[in-house]
């Protein structure tokens, strides 16, 4: 881990311990993943609605608050903004509001919306011969849903190659419905899928530049829920939504280091 | 009306490049003209609700605007989520266009019987709702929201009013006023024909919606001395007036609590559930 993906998981553990508020676990499984959208699709922090930029949707929106630290690390808004999270009137809630937060492409909080939207986005931009490209991150749990596989069925039909799905595997549903070998669950759907390592920066930036080549891609990353800090890794429920104490802030400080 | 639906499209779509229509498997031999014309702009998608209101909402953030089409059931109840929050709550406009409302279908059983539809719509923040009941009413409504970048929701029926009524989004139709009379009938869609029918010398008013949200309220407040009594095949309209007109209330001649899985045609429904002339007259009559 370098020192800019310790940040953005020091800055989502003392705004949760500020707040109250975020899922710290599932926020540390996609850092990587959100700095390779960040390092390679087109965009500019200062433009957010810059007419020509790529698209990112978080589709797993309950790790909104990774996605706020991750924005704020590329300019889009100081990271002292973010302290304000889940409080009445401010503008980052546990979800994301994009008419509340630059860079917010799409609004999400329940799962399985995500793909859908962004292959409707990713077909306007082939009507429109456009080369812009949408990329929509979501997670293993949230493929519980069967909307995730109808959309990607759709996407593929219709030959998305300028969509890209992010596949989140981090192991989340092993307690009741599992979803096993996404990569051959996605091939079978007429997807292009690479396989990598979701805490390695330089292959999910190689995996998101590759895109898809007449089809979809997904990029399957093998994650670990709670990435970083081996008391999120082993008690991953108990953290599922829970903020840590000043002395808990501390001790995970320190595993990070 | 559906021909009516076709044909409206066709013309806009020779002025608006943005139109594009969004088809769950239906309809698609209607529009052979629009797809050979314009290739690119009819999507049938598949039958996939969720999926297909999804992506519209995703076409809509990019400028287009996007007309969705299915069965009324399966969009309107099945997917209501993608249209809460893909489309409603991100505030990307499009417009869904449906057909087998209420009981078109009668037929097929209560799986393509869809009386929520309306009223599952309206309570959605900045949604419009229409039920327009001539073709007219179509083409006028049609076209005055499908490009206005706000989620909007038309039922295409299977039967028309047959009534010319002038027609302007959000206003209501005074179709017919007695002096003095103390009992208003509030209506909406085809279903006007057989209100009119069953009243027609009858001292009453008859006051039209096809525009169920924004309800013209307006119009409501000249009759809120009187009792009003809401005849329609659905929900929706009662819903509405009745939190327009809290005071007096209103009251209902629609729907039982129940299925109604009798098959046969509209007409056959309606007249079990007392909504054809002689069962809403009867009705009127014991409220005078």
């Amino acid at each position: 881990m370098d020192e800019i993906s310790r940040e953005i998981r020091k800055n989502i553990l003392r705004i949760s311990n500020h707040s109250g508020h975020g899922h710290i676990p599932t926020c540390f499984s996609v850092v990587e993943m959100l700095r390779a959208i960040y390092e390679t699709m087109r965009h500019d922090p200062k433009k957010p609605d810059w007419a020509e930029r790529d698209i990112f949707i978080l589709s797993k929106g309950h790790a909104a608050l990774g996605l706020y630290c991750t924005l704020a690390h590329y300019g889009y808004f100081p990271i002292s903004d973010v302290f304000s999270l889940g409080a009445f009137e401010s503008r980052f809630g546990c979800h994301a509001d994009r008419f509340k937060v630059p860079g917010i492409e799409l609004s999400t909080g329940s799962l399985g919306h995500g793909i859908g939207v962004a292959a409707g986005m990713a077909l306007a931009f082939k009507l429109l011969r456009n080369s812009r490209r949408v990329f929509v991150l979501i997670g293993d749990g949230e493929s519980n849903e069967g909307t995730v596989w109808e959309a990607a069925l759709v996407a593929s039909n219709q030959g998305l190659d300028n969509l890209t799905v992010l596949f989140d595997n981090n192991c989340s549903q092993t307690r009741c419905l599992p979803i096993t070998r996404p990569a051959e669950k996605f091939i079978s759907f007429g997807f292009d899928v690479l396989t990598v390592d979701g805490h390695d920066l330089e292959a999910l930036k190689g995996a998101v530049r590759h895109g898809g080549k007449g089809a979809p891609l997904a990029v399957v990353a093998d994650t670990v829920k709670g990435q970083g800090c081996q008391s999120l890794v082993t008690d991953v429920f108990t953290w599922h939504r829970r903020s840590p104490s000043d002395a808990e802030l501390n001790m995970l400080f320190g595993e990070l280091s | 009306m559906r021909r009516q639906f076709r044909d409206t499209v066709m013309r806009l779509a020779e002025d608006d490049e943005r139109i594009v229509l969004l088809f769950g498997d239906i309809s698609v031999y209607l529009f052979n003209e629009f797809s050979e014309r314009y290739p690119d702009r009819l999507l049938n998608l598949g039958i996939c609700e969720n999926t297909l209101v999804s992506m519209a909402a995703g076409m809509s953030a990019t400028g287009f605007h996007p007309i969705v089409h299915t069965i009324a059931p399966f969009v309107t109840e099945r997917s209501y989520e993608q249209v809460k929050l893909d489309i409603c709550y991100n505030g990307l406009g499009c417009t869904i266009v449906t057909c087998g409302g209420s009981f078109d279908y009668a037929w097929d059983g209560a799986t393509h019987h869809c009386y929520t539809d309306l009223e599952l719509m309206r309570m959605l923040p900045g949604m419009e709702v229409m039920q327009p009941g001539s073709k007219k009413e179509f083409d006028v409504l049609f076209s005055g929201c499908y490009n206005n970048r706000k989620p909007s929701y038309m039922r295409i029926a299977a039967d028309e009013h047959g009534l010319d009524l002038p027609c302007e989004f959000g206003k209501g139709v005074v179709v017919k006023e007695t002096t003095g009379a103390d009992l208003t009938i509030a209506t909406a869609g085809p279903i006007l024909g057989n209100v009119v029918a069953a009243c027609r010398d009858l001292p009453v008013n008859v006051l039209y919606f096809h525009t169920i949200k924004p309800l013209d309220t307006g119009l409501l407040e000249r009759f809120a001395g009187t009792k009003i009594v809401v005849v329609h095949d659905a929900f929706g309209l009662f819903e509405a007036v009745s939190t327009a007109c809290p005071a007096g209330g209103a009251v209902y001649h629609g729907l039982p609590d129940s299925f109604c899985c009798w098959y046969g045609t509209l007409n056959d429904i309606r007249r079990k559930i007392g909504l054809d002339p002689k069962g809403i007259r009867r009705k009127l009559e014991l409220m005078q």
